[in-house]
């Protein structure tokens, strides 16, 4: 036995949980206190719930809120409360003790009457730190965010001497004619590689062009980083090479200097914003070494070590992207997705720093940035005309007559020269509320200008490009139809590509990969490059799927086929010829779009057995889109303590069956156990520990029905079929895009974009561009401060 | 052309007197004040080799006397220690400049490389870790004898480029450091964290009075965040206005401005990193450092000193050139000028951490990287000690027999306390190990 891998099975059950609001029901008034459901559940059921359903400490602490209707409540009531008593309250008093609590404060209708939510201020996350600064700086240089790709490679230029094609070498007689000789022998050419990755041998690249014992080549362009994090880099050669990457003063990688005659792997590591393109070059130099080859490979975040594909590459270059390197702390994820609703000392000093080095370095391109020299007779003007614009790019918005004398004027009154006002601009501005707290820049406005910036905060996490600050300006943000059509151009941009990543991520629970590994002795060869694998043909299946056409959700859910290269193919049993991803089709039901996908359910798995439990709480929570309670009793599952003959699923029900655990695993079990088909690492399976595999199972839905499981199959057609279900996808995406509770933005929010989503044949990149135009429209209409005052008393 | 402004520099770089200790950065910025004795070692390089008849003393006895290059010394002639006799016996691929250079503080060979000097085979980089670097290592291994940085690697007018001819100091095999020869970028190095306080100081009013304006109409509970924003902005202008020299045992050193990094400004460059070099070593930021003066085939043109051809090709001028000689002796002295005044500096400076001055716990070695420059020799290094350590009596002029320069480099690193080494670079050049020089 492996103490590691057995260790690791110790996980717990235990997952916590959200809460979840919603305005399906319309409001209605608080029922009478001698209600009969009331009577019953002030006996029965307060000494747990609380009088208010409020909940009890040492109890139940949970608050009784939940989206179940009415008849499912019932049901729920009848079959498992009170707890150790169930069975006592049924029929007609388990209607009126549902009635009453709906109405009371279960429902959500009762929860906005008893608690109004309200827009939370939030500063800047982490992520909306890093591409504001990048945008805010590339502002003022130009083409650094121009469309990636339509060509691809890089542009490579080869450069040496004449190759000797006839006759003698005449050897030259001292050192000027050699000189002079050189120097007219020197050419060059220039053609658009691919990728790097060339073995020349002795030979010259080009044998009629270039002379095999010394050449140089430099390729330039620029690579596209799909999202944030570390790229490695890596380049193998046995001669010199540099490498450039978003800086095109600083080498990455200095390898000039070679150290013998072997092939060497240089490597180094730059963290790069996603969604973004950066300038690359690669300089190679042979120097009558025997021989010459380079390679240039990448390990993307969670990836593996690759050539660099040709499709992340470009022959044009581009503008440096100003990429913070100062180190925040991690944003809030407590509520699933990264929300700034909480400052410390780290938070104010990492911003600190941060506006620090922007000032470093603006102040190191100050001269182009403002378009004038230092000591120019035009400095001060220049230098003025300069720091306005930032501010008002910082603020997304123009100044008013007292900001300009604050933020601008003032600086360049006090400071002994334009060049240390401009500094101290960039830093007070950095510093500012209005930057780090988006709305409070708008004040009580509710403007173009209030809209724009909305806009790019829900759909790049960013401040305003120069298109959307020019349509802000000439009043082209004004009516649902303009803030329409600039999320539509807005959505097409890489930067909201990186943002819908972000999605997928918290969405599919990806990063539970990471901690995730498989028993090499029940799983052989399911290694890293196996995770990475199948990382990349899930996001080939997310990416293809999303930024098509018809970018069709439900396509998500049900499709039949994966994304396989030979590697994947023969582990999961089909035939595919070569590297490159394929899409591979498999029998009906075997597979069903992200329900079935090898990466989610191994993830979703222990290192040697599946975990129904795990599978079943991914599944009924976020795709499904059912209410979870936090557990009450934590419990972790010991495969040593069971009888051994046993299957999972029989473990799984016997560990859950009794009272506190059977509430939820009602709900959550039947959707594990119908993947029991898939083992820890996705692949079909009949039977389980020698026993054939049961996949049959039912579950109670929010509404009160009772739907029968037989397999992933049967998960997608009800997935699909069910406005629940299409609800919690866009509630999940509204909560990832806005960072605000949809029901600040109206109590109809939700329901109001699930249909939009039917009506637009759950069209994804549509959803995203409602969902961006609904945050912009309550920017246009809601000042946010203003409600603030008018319900002073909220919470 | 000097006599610049001291204080205007400051101000321009936006660091005053009172300047303060930025963010949190502080508390590592100097280590707090160790009781036990520090012991440091400073390797001074310059290049193209020396005059020997005006470098070596004469005499068969021990007796030191300064020759007319080493007559900057004088003031300091019993603290000095003159070796002759230690050989660079490292050969392999690449040329005597570059295997005087980077295999002098290395002690062994060159890797196989692309870069072809005048003779020989082309190689590449160090194949081993310089002693510098290997005592920095003994020393940041200890809790007792850690600093911030370990070492400091300073240049003057050390040209933009990697090569063997420009790098000594290696971490190890393939992976040279860079000098700095840049004293703006020395002091962001080793002050950066204080620079811009200024300017911090200066907003931090107005980003509390912008964040009193936006809270005014907020909620109770939305103001709350911004309360607490406004503590820390405040609890971060309170840090700032520390003063930093609190800290410090030696204030950050005045520099003056403006001073391009061009050839003529060299005299200016190596007193200003002179200067920041004391006070690293001062504030303990560091406990060895290396001082590089250009590179082995280094043209610089000493036209202050009336020189204008370029040294490297004047070191290759016959013996009989009476002008090329006398050039020579001007440029080594000139070097040995600068020696004189680091001395100067550390023997001024009171050990902050025990008796007597700087000087007499910090061990200076001037080296180079070829005995004779147009013999292009590496036998008969010129080394010159100056300061103190355990182990080396000074005030002597020592000759020895065709030592190999690693047994010299373990005889440093056991008088820095690393008495572990047993052998460096090349093992068998090691045969004979420490060399006795008490």
């Amino acid at each position: 036995m492996n103490a590691m891998f057995e260790k690791s099975r110790r996980v717990l059950l235990v997952l916590t949980g959200v809460q979840i609001f919603s305005s399906a029901a319309c409001a209605e008034g608080k029922p009478a206190a001698n209600h009969p459901g009331a009577v019953i559940y002030q006996k029965e059921c307060a000494s747990c719930h609380g009088k208010k359903g409020e909940g009890v400490a040492g109890k139940h602490d949970e608050p009784l809120i939940g989206r179940r209707n009415v008849p499912a409540l019932s049901k729920y009531i009848a079959k498992t409360m009170p707890e150790d008593k169930e069975g006592t309250i049924v029929g007609k008093d388990a209607d009126d003790v549902a009635a009453y609590i709906f109405d009371a404060f279960y429902s959500p209708a009762a929860q906005l009457r008893n608690s109004p939510v309200r827009e939370d201020l939030s500063r800047l996350t982490v992520e909306q730190y890093q591409n504001s600064v990048a945008d805010l700086i590339g502002r003022f240089q130009g083409g650094f965010d121009r469309p990636f790709g339509k060509t691809h490679g890089l542009k490579g230029r080869y450069s040496g001497r004449f190759p000797v094609l006839v006759g003698p070498i005449l050897k030259p007689r001292g050192d000027a004619e050699r000189a002079e000789r050189n120097k007219k022998e020197k050419t060059s050419y220039e053609q658009t590689d691919k990728g790097i990755s060339f073995h020349w041998g002795a030979e010259s690249p080009d044998p009629l062009r270039l002379r095999p014992d010394d050449f140089t080549t430099r390729w330039e362009g620029s690579i596209f980083a799909p999202e944030t994090g570390m790229y490695e880099f890596i380049v193998k050669t046995e001669n010199g090479i540099r490498l450039f990457v978003n800086n095109p003063r600083e080498p990455l990688i200095d390898a000039w200097v070679t150290p013998g005659p072997n092939v060497r792997e240089e490597k180094k590591s730059i963290f790069l914003l996603g969604g973004r393109a950066y300038p690359i070059s690669l300089e190679h130099l042979k120097f009558q070494e025997k021989s010459a080859s380079v390679e240039l490979h990448w390990k993307p975040p969670h990836g593996r070590q690759e050539l660099i594909p040709e499709a992340m590459l470009e022959p044009q270059g581009r503008a440096t992207t100003m990429v913070v390197k100062t180190q925040f702390p991690a944003d809030d994820r407590s509520d699933g997705y990264e929300r700034g609703t909480t400052i410390s000392k780290e938070w104010d000093q990492a911003t600190t720093g941060a506006a620090v080095e922007v000032m470093l370095y603006v102040e190191a391109n100050l001269d182009s940035f403002s378009g004038s020299k230092s000591g120019a007779k035009d400095r001060a003007e220049k230098l003025k005309a300069f720091a306005k614009r930032f501010v008002e790019a910082t603020f997304r918005r123009p100044l008013d007559e007292e900001q300009q004398r604050v933020f601008v004027d003032q600086h360049f009154e006090k400071a002994r020269t334009p060049d240390i006002a401009v500094k101290r601009v960039v830093l007070l501005a950095l510093n500012s509320p209005r930057f780090l707290y988006p709305e409070l820049s708008n004040g009580e406005k509710t403007d173009d200008f209030a809209a724009a910036s909305q806009l790019a905060l829900t759909l790049w996490d960013s401040i305003p490009d120069a298109q959307l600050a020019r349509d802000a300006a000439s009043g082209k943000l004004k009516t649902r139809d303009q803030i329409a059509a600039a999320s539509r151009r807005m959505v097409a941009d890489p930067r909201a590509k990186a943002k819908l990543r972000g999605f997928f991520q918290h969405w599919l629970e990806l990063e539970r990969a990471d901690n995730s590994q498989k028993d090499p002795k029940a799983f052989p060869g399911f290694d890293e490059t196996m995770f990475a694998d199948l990382r990349e043909s899930l996001w080939r299946f997310l990416e293809e799927t999303v930024w098509s056409d018809t970018s069709d959700y439900r396509q998500l859910i049900t499709v039949d086929y994966l994304w396989l290269n030979d590697r994947l193919g023969k582990y999961y049993g089909k035939d595919v010829k070569g590297s490159e991803f394929q899409r591979v089709s498999f029998g009906p039901g075997e597979r069903v779009g992200i329900i079935t996908h090898p990466y989610l359910l191994a993830s979703h798995s222990y290192s040697r057995s599946t975990s129904p439990v795990h599978r079943g709480v991914f599944l009924s929570r976020n795709v499904v889109g059912l209410s979870l309670k936090n557990p009450s009793v934590a419990a972790s599952f010991d495969n040593q303590k069971f009888d051994p003959s046993l299957t999972m699923r029989e473990k799984v029900a016997q560990l859950t069956k009794t009272g506190a655990c059977a509430v939820c695993h009602s709900t959550i079990n039947p959707f594990g156990f119908s993947l029991e088909h898939y083992d820890a690492v996705g692949r079909w399976q009949t039977m389980d520990n020698k026993k054939p595999v049961n996949t049959v199972a039912e579950f109670d839905t929010d509404d009160g029905r009772t739907v029968k499981l037989t397999g992933p199959k049967d998960i997608a057609d009800y997935t699909v079929g069910s406005p629940m279900a299409h609800r919690a996808f866009v509630r999940q995406l509204f909560f990832h895009v806005v960072k605000q509770n949809p029901l600040t933005f109206g109590e109809r929010t939700l329901d109001d974009l699930r249909e939009q989503f039917e009506k637009n044949g759950y069209n994804i990149q549509k959803l995203l561009g409602d969902i961006a135009t609904v945050a912009a429209m309550h920017a246009l209409t809601t000042s946010p401060q203003k409600v603030a005052e008018n319900s002073p008393a909220s919470r | 052309m000097m006599h610049l402004n001291r204080r205007q520099f400051l101000r321009n770089l936006g660091v005053s007197a009172a300047a303060l200790p930025f963010l949190a950065g502080l508390p590592s910025l100097t280590g707090a004040p160790l009781p036990q004795r520090r012991q440091r070692l400073i390797i001074m390089f310059s290049p193209n080799g020396t005059l020997p008849d005006e470098f070596w003393p004469e005499g068969k006895d021990e007796t030191l006397n300064l020759k007319s290059i080493l007559e900057p010394l004088t003031p300091f002639k019993d603290r000095t220690l003159m070796l002759k006799g230690v050989f660079n016996k490292v050969r392999g691929d690449g040329d005597n400049h570059m295997r005087g250079m980077s295999c002098l503080l290395t002690g062994s060979e060159l890797m196989p490389g692309n870069i072809m000097g005048g003779g020989g085979n082309p190689a590449g980089w160090a194949g081993s870790i310089s002693i510098d670097q290997e005592i920095k290592k003994f020393l940041q291994s200890k809790p007792e004898t850690k600093t911030r940085f370990g070492s400091v690697e300073f240049g003057v007018a050390v040209p933009n480029r990697a090569d063997p001819w420009t790098r000594m100091s290696y971490l190890g095999a393939n992976q040279p450091v860079a000098p700095i020869d840049d004293p703006y970028r020395m002091f962001e190095k080793l002050y950066g964290q204080m620079k811009d306080k200024d300017s911090l100081v200066s907003i931090l009013d107005d980003v509390n009075a912008d964040l009193k304006r936006v809270s005014a109409r907020l909620s109770a509970r939305d103001k709350l965040m911004l309360e607490q924003h406004m503590t820390l902005v405040r609890s971060l202008e309170q840090e700032l206005k520390t003063p930093h020299d609190a800290h410090l045992v030696h204030k950050m050193p005045p520099l003056d401005p403006g001073i391009e990094l061009v050839n003529d400004n060299t005299p200016q460059l190596s007193r200003m990193q002179i200067d920041l070099l004391v006070n690293s070593l001062s504030n303990d930021m560091t406990r060895v450092a290396t001082l590089q003066y250009m590179r082995s085939v280094g043209q610089a043109q000493m036209r202050w000193l009336g020189v204008e051809e370029g040294h490297h090709s004047l070191s290759h001028e016959p013996d009989t050139n009476k002008d090329a000689h006398d050039k020579l002796q001007k440029i080594n002295r000139w070097f040995c000028g600068e020696l004189a005044y680091l001395a100067k500096r550390l023997s001024e400076t009171p050990e902050p951490a025990g008796e007597g001055s700087m000087l007499d716990h910090t061990l200076i070695i001037w080296t180079n990287e070829l005995g004779k420059g147009n013999s292009h020799t590496l036998d008969n290094i010129p080394l010159v000690f100056v300061g103190g350590a355990p182990g080396f009596k000074m005030g002597r002029g020592l000759a020895l027999d065709k030592v190999a320069h690693n047994r010299l480099w373990m005889t440093v690193a056991h008088a820095m306390g690393h008495t572990e080494l047993k052998t460096f670079g090349k093992a068998d050049m090691c045969e004979g190990g420490v060399l006795n020089l008490s």
